[in-house]
């Protein structure tokens, strides 16, 4: 079965242009533009990796990394952000976050994250 | 010239003043005293001729030789007494009068020696009398003309005095007035610049007319001023500064959605080239020129935001301003169920404003307050003009949530805001920024829990300051 990727960002384009290219790779790729329809999705089934937007009106990036942690801890969360700061990724990184990706986001590198992740 | 020099000038010139009628009512007096004099030894005069004259006629009717002994006897005792106080008589009646006078005497006793010699004959009779009569007249209108001088001379002081008394008060509170008067105008202009920088506006009294104490007052002040307006720019200076830091960080947010995405269009477009179908790489590029014209938007924004535009002032009624404002925003205030209460100060004078301008501010301003508030709640907006300060104000005040202690003083800071959706945190701070352009000022006052009100000042328009002069 191929790895579940969920993507999560307020900006629609960037959960479509992400699926086009992951399912390049042969991932199973599910978008969402806000954090509680997607926290729901996880509730059905499991995901392997989550990428998430850190700023997001609602529930932000670092919540939904948390809660990932908590209830599916075996899922991976790569989280982007339009602004990066220090502050943000130390709480990200004692949050078990996977990586953190500023915008704007190589896609290269953003697959090769999943591929590690993913334990390849 | 300097105040107290003023003061002991006026005071000197009125001492002179005294001094001089003093002296004058010591001249009169004196004048008085030898008249006075004069007059006593006229009437022993006077009464010596009365007796000459009875000798003469006694010796006349009766032939009586003696008689003329006795005159010549008088003629010369007076005669005496006359050059002893020869002085005192030629100064009060005057040298030529002191002359005639003792000519006659010599005339009228030469004449007597005449009769004493040739015997008294019909002709020197008649000669004698008529020098005796001349000197007796002679002396009695001299005496007379004295006494009449001297009533003269009392009522002259007297009238003197009087009228210096009046000159001397009327110089004096005349001169108090002036010097009052003019140290009462420096005050008034120290009061309207005091008060002119109390509320913000930093000018300075440009016309220092003396180099009296009340101008280092004023130097002082204007020195004060230029120094708080120096001040307030430096503050003004690092506020921008302190906004450019946040401003550059909200941009740089903003810009970075947008451009992540052409960046992640741009990498798929590539990548799957070969796979795209005519119309999804269309879609792509018109995702593109969908982004770029957001991130122009932006710097459109951040433009306006920067360099605000000229405002077009025009002369208007505040009131008409005001309701045209709220016009924009009554389709927002029924849809949210605010009830407005509006009441507009009645005569208020003309403004200089930008209507557009203004207008925007108003509605920022309700906006927030609508944002404020749950349905049902009220909305004052009141005009009213301040004569003292000479401004005119507009009251926008809600009755919502209200703005906790420590927001307050951020509410005007450029992307400040405590809305997550749709609040760039723009509209307080470009209204300020409208507002002061404006050389006015914008306030505000909040309770959490009761409410929030906002206040615009806007000077009066000059014509009204022209009026006033
Ligand atoms: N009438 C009000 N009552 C309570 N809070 C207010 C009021 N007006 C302003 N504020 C506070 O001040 C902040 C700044 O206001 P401002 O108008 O500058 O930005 P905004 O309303 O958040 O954003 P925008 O104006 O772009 O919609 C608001 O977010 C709010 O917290
Ligand atoms: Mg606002």
């Amino acid at each position: 079965m191929s790895p579940r990727i969920m993507v999560i960002d307020d900006e629609k384009i960037v959960g479509d242009m992400a699926k086009m290219s992951l399912e390049q790779e042969g991932y199973a790729v599910e978008t969402f533009t806000s954090a509680e329809p997607a926290l729901e999705r996880l509730a059905q089934e499991k995901f392997d990796v989550v990428v998430t937007d850190l700023k997001m009106k609602g529930i932000d990036g670092m919540e939904v990394l948390r809660t990932v942690k908590r209830l599916y801890p075996e899922t991976k969360v790569i989280m982007i952000t339009a602004f990066a700061n220090l502050d943000a990724a130390i709480e990200a990184l004692r949050a078990e976050v996977h990586d953190f990706f500023p915008k704007p986001v190589k896609i290269k590198e953003l697959k090769t994250s999943i591929q590690r992740a993913l334990g390849k | 010239m300097k105040i107290e020099r003023r003061i002991i000038l006026s005071n000197t010139f009125n001492v002179a003043l005294l001094v001089l009628i003093g002296l004058f009512a010591i001249q009169n007096l004196n004048l008085l005293l030898t008249k006075l004099r004069f007059v006593e030894i006229a009437d022993d005069l006077n009464a010596s001729f009365l007796e000459m004259r009875l000798s003469e006629k006694n010796y006349f009717l009766y032939s009586d030789e003696s008689a003329l002994f006795e005159i010549r006897g008088k003629i010369g005792k007076t005669m005496d007494s006359i050059e002893a106080m020869k002085n005192d008589i030629s100064r009060a009646i005057g040298e030529d009068n002191f002359r005639t006078l003792t000519f006659y005497l010599k005339r009228y006793s030469d004449k007597v020696e005449e009769v004493r010699r040739k015997g008294g004959s019909e002709q020197l009779e008649t000669q004698l009398r008529e020098e005796g009569k001349k000197l007796k007249e002679f002396s009695e209108a001299i005496t007379l003309l004295e006494r009449q001088r001297a009533n003269e001379i009392i009522s002259n002081s007297k009238k003197a005095l009087f009228y210096s008394f009046f000159a001397i008060l009327f110089l004096a509170v005349l001169m108090s007035h002036l010097i009052s008067q003019k140290i009462v105008r420096s005050l008034r202009e120290i009061e309207r610049l005091a008060l002119a920088i109390s509320e913000g506006n930093f000018g300075k009294i440009e016309k220092i007319t003396t180099g009296d104490e009340l101008a280092s007052v004023i130097k002082a002040i204007n020195f004060m001023s230029h120094e708080l307006r120096n001040r307030e720019e430096e503050i003004i200076q690092s506020k921008k500064l302190a906004s450019l830091g946040i401003l550059t960080a909200g941009v740089a947010h903003e810009l970075t959605n947008p451009l992540n995405n052409i960046s992640m269009i741009a990498q798929t477009y590539t990548e799957l080239y070969g796979k795209l179908s005519t119309e999804e790489r269309l879609d792509f590029m018109q995702k593109v020129e969908g982004e770029t014209e957001r991130i122009r938007e932006i710097v459109k924004n951040l433009l306006d935001f920067s360099k605000p535009k000229e405002a077009n002032l025009r002369e208007a009624d505040l009131n008409a301003v005001v309701q045209g404002g709220l016009r924009l925003v009554q389709n927002a205030l029924d849809v949210s169920k605010i009830e407005t209460k509006v009441t507009l100060g009645r005569g208020l004078p003309h403004v200089l404003v930008d209507e557009h301008q203004v207008q925007q501010v108003l509605v920022n301003l309700v906006v927030n307050a609508i944002q404020a508030m749950s349905p049902g709640g009220e909305l004052f907006i009141a005009t009213r003009y301040d004569k003292k300060r000479r401004s005119l104000e507009i009251e926008v005040k809600d009755t919502g949530k209200g703005i906790p202690a420590e927001f307050l003083p951020h509410v005007f800071d450029p992307f400040f805001s405590t809305k997550d959706a749709g609040g760039t945190g723009l509209g307080l701070s470009v209204s300020y920024g409208i507002i002061k352009n404006h050389r006015g000022n914008i306030r505000v006052e909040s309770r959490v829990g009761s409410g929030t009100t906002f206040t615009i000042e806007l000077p009066a328009y000059k014509k009204e300051e022209e009026k006033e002069r």
